[in-house]
């Protein structure tokens, strides 16, 4: 047995090597950092250093209110979003039902990159197509990337179209599960279509539903690559910078890593707290 | 409650056609079990009268009213799953009422159906547990109380005891039995289990294949079938078919040889036009249909492969050893416990407890 055990690690050890180095280590050494003084050489002990400065930073909070604003809005739009793609997706009604499926899952292949430049094209005030449209209904071009209210909008609108059908195809796989006989007594009980969506399909999808909302908001809190190329690193003026981008700023812009690492252990445990309340709000009735 | 008649009911699913016009007479109250082998048609032609498939052509009727435009919810009917098809996130009482809560029934007369069916399944004890945290059988009692508290005038039931253990199969069916009694509802049972067509229905309806083979009541299938299909289908163990020729026919008799039994023939009296010497022809002989030595009208000398004791019967397999063609038999005899495998049988047929088919599998009578 013991030696069964001893040849598992040692068939396990390259890969607990590279965790241990590459992932451990960090997670431990910038806890470690998040205490200590690194604007100046030699780095020193000084556990309020950062985390004092934290809690009186107006650019951690201005970026933390973003955050947040991004995640109260898009999560939960998203979601919505993604429920009813996935329905759509689900109808025995639909032709082409494979290539919806790549369709709605193909923007999370797109490189980041690629995807954010076309954003920023479609967005343009002069001439991106969503301007265009605008005006041919009869409505003014809308400066998108100049004022903050757009601006937000465009990230919101960015990341929803790139995760919604991720959502949608996991949350067609719950639908699948749900036995195709309950809708047929549901049926029999005279239960319309709607009251059997609200009182069948959501009930039975909720744990799927709160696995996509958690995944979700983990994903938005750590939210960079968007307000990174596509509002131009947070703008204007800050008015779209995330954590995700203020850590980047003092860690890798300043250099000043146990800020960096303060910020983003506050992100994880922000992550971890409001993941935690959802799956507690939504808990089965036992 | 109400009668249900099937008028050339067709189903097709695309091209292909998978009931081939179907007429039934349901009387009112009556108890009928729909039994044929996996695929031939029964559920299709149970949610046909349920509402949940539409019908390809001809005419399904509850109480003389034409339902083919009637949505299932208003059909009168109310359908029992072979999955059970539970709410799984209700609870029991959640899962008995949900159907008349959503559709505004007075909540005074809901209450007073889940009581009603709760009482007659015997389920209050249950009522707030999930169904996740019920067994197969008290599932199955929800599922019913679910149809219940519909106050149906049909019940529709889809093979709703194949997911459960032998033993609480044979309770359930005598529960299903008292329920009929006890509300003289029209029942509509799905099965492939004979024993169970057999046990529960007033008539049963064979299907094979898409095609009714016959309408009748339990013991007139097991004593008059059809056709060679019906004639194997009804009865357990089954029927054995024994290869057989005409002979000779004269006299409102015909004679039969049993190819596979060195020539052993038989003298067969039939109503029926007699039919042409030379002719290939099927005798079909119950296990039970099997007596001793010199008893019948003609004896088949047979080897004893394997005996299964079951206490107040044996089954002996047997073969006709090297007389023809190699020919498998079951034979019921009273319970022994001596009888030793490769021994010889010899037992005796009867023209009055056999029956006679043509090559296409029809009773030649
Ligand atoms: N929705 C469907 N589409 C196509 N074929 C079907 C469908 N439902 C059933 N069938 C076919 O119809 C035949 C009868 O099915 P069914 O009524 O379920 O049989 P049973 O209940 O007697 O086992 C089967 O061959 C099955 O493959
Ligand atoms: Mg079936």
């Amino acid at each position: 047995m013991r030696y069964q055990n001893a040849t598992a690690y040692r068939f396990l050890a390259p890969y607990l090597l590279i965790f241990s180095i590459f992932w451990l280590w960090p997670i431990i050494d910038s806890f470690l950092i998040s205490f200590q003084a690194t604007r100046t050489v030699p780095w020193r002990f000084a556990p309020t250093f950062n985390w004092g400065r934290l809690i009186g930073d107006p650019a951690f909070f201005n970026a933390l209110k973003n955050t947040l604003l991004i995640l109260v809005i898009q999560v939960p739009v998203m979601i919505s979003l993604a429920i009813v793609m996935a329905v759509l997706l689900n109808s025995p009604l639909l032709k082409a039902r494979g290539l919806f499926r790549f369709a709605f899952f193909a923007p999370v292949v797109v490189g980041e990159v690629a995807y954010s430049a076309v954003f920023r094209l479609m967005f343009n005030l002069d001439y991106g197509i969503i301007n265009k449209l605008l005006n041919s209904i009869g409505l003014p071009s809308v400066d998108w990337f100049t004022n903050v209210t757009p601006a937000m909008a465009v990230i919101m609108m960015a990341v929803t179209w790139r995760w919604a059908g991720y959502n949608a195809i996991i949350l067609l796989a719950g639908l699948q599960s749900i036995p195709e006989d309950v809708y047929e007594a549901a049926t029999l009980d005279r239960v319309s279509k709607v009251k059997q969506f609200f009182y069948i399909t959501l009930p039975l999808l909720k744990p799927i539903i709160v696995f996509c909302a958690v995944l979700s908001i983990i994903g938005t809190m750590q939210l960079f690559t968007e307000p990174f190329l596509i509002t131009e690193r947070g703008g204007p003026g800050g008015g779209t910078e995330t954590l995700g981008l203020l850590l980047y700023r003092q860690g890798f812009r300043s250099l000043n890593f146990g800020y960096a690492s303060a910020i983003a252990y506050t992100m994880a445990g922000l992550a971890i707290a409001i993941s935690l309340v959802q799956i507690w709000l939504t808990r089965e009735p036992k | 409650m109400a009668a249900v008649t099937l008028k050339n009911v067709i189903k097709r699913f695309g091209v292909f056609e998978i009931v081939h016009g179907a007429n039934i007479d349901i009387d009112d109250g009556e108890f009928v079990v729909f039994v044929g082998p996996s695929g031939c048609g029964k559920s299709t032609l149970l949610r046909m009268i349920a509402g949940l498939e539409d019908i390809s052509d001809g005419e399904i009727a509850i109480g003389g009213k034409v339902v083919n435009d009637i949505e299932a919810a208003d059909r009168g009917i109310a359908m029992v799953f072979q999955s059970y098809a539970l709410y799984p996130h209700m609870t029991v009482e959640q899962n008995l009422s949900f159907g008349l809560r959503m559709t505004g029934n007075p909540k005074a007369d809901t209450e007073r159906r889940v009581k009603r069916a709760s009482e007659i399944l015997r389920i209050a004890e249950l009522m707030k547990r999930r169904p996740r945290q019920l067994s197969g059988g008290q599932r199955q009692r929800v599922a019913i109380g679910r149809a219940i508290v519909r106050e149906p005038q049909v019940f529709l039931f889809d093979e709703p005891l194949s997911n459960l253990d032998a033993e609480l199969r044979v309770q359930m069916r005598v529960e299903i039995s008292r329920l009929h009694k006890e509300l003289g509802v029209t029942m509509v049972y799905v099965t492939h289990d004979q024993t169970e067509a057999m046990t529960l229905a007033d008539r049963i309806v064979v299907l094979n294949a898409g095609n009714i083979e016959q309408i009748g009541a339990p013991l007139d299938l097991y004593d008059d079938p059809a056709n060679r299909f019906v004639a194997g289908f009804v009865g357990s163990p089954k029927m054995n078919f024994l290869a057989a020729k005409i002979v000779g026919a004269d006299n409102g008799a015909a004679v039969v040889e049993l190819v596979n039994h060195r020539g052993a023939r038989l003298r067969k009296p039939l109503s029926d036009a007699l039919p042409a010497i030379g002719g290939d022809v099927v005798l079909g002989v119950r296990p039970e249909h099997f007596f001793d030595a010199g008893q019948g009208d003609c004896d088949l000398t047979l080897k004893a492969d394997v005996a299964e004791h079951l206490g107040s019967v044996s089954y002996v397999y047997a073969n006709s050893g090297t007389g023809g063609g190699r020919e498998e038999l079951i034979i019921e005899r009273e319970a022994s416990r001596h009888r030793a495998n490769g021994d010889d049988l010899v037992v005796s047929i009867k023209a009055d407890r056999s029956l006679l088919f043509d090559a296409t599998g029809a009773r030649i009578r």
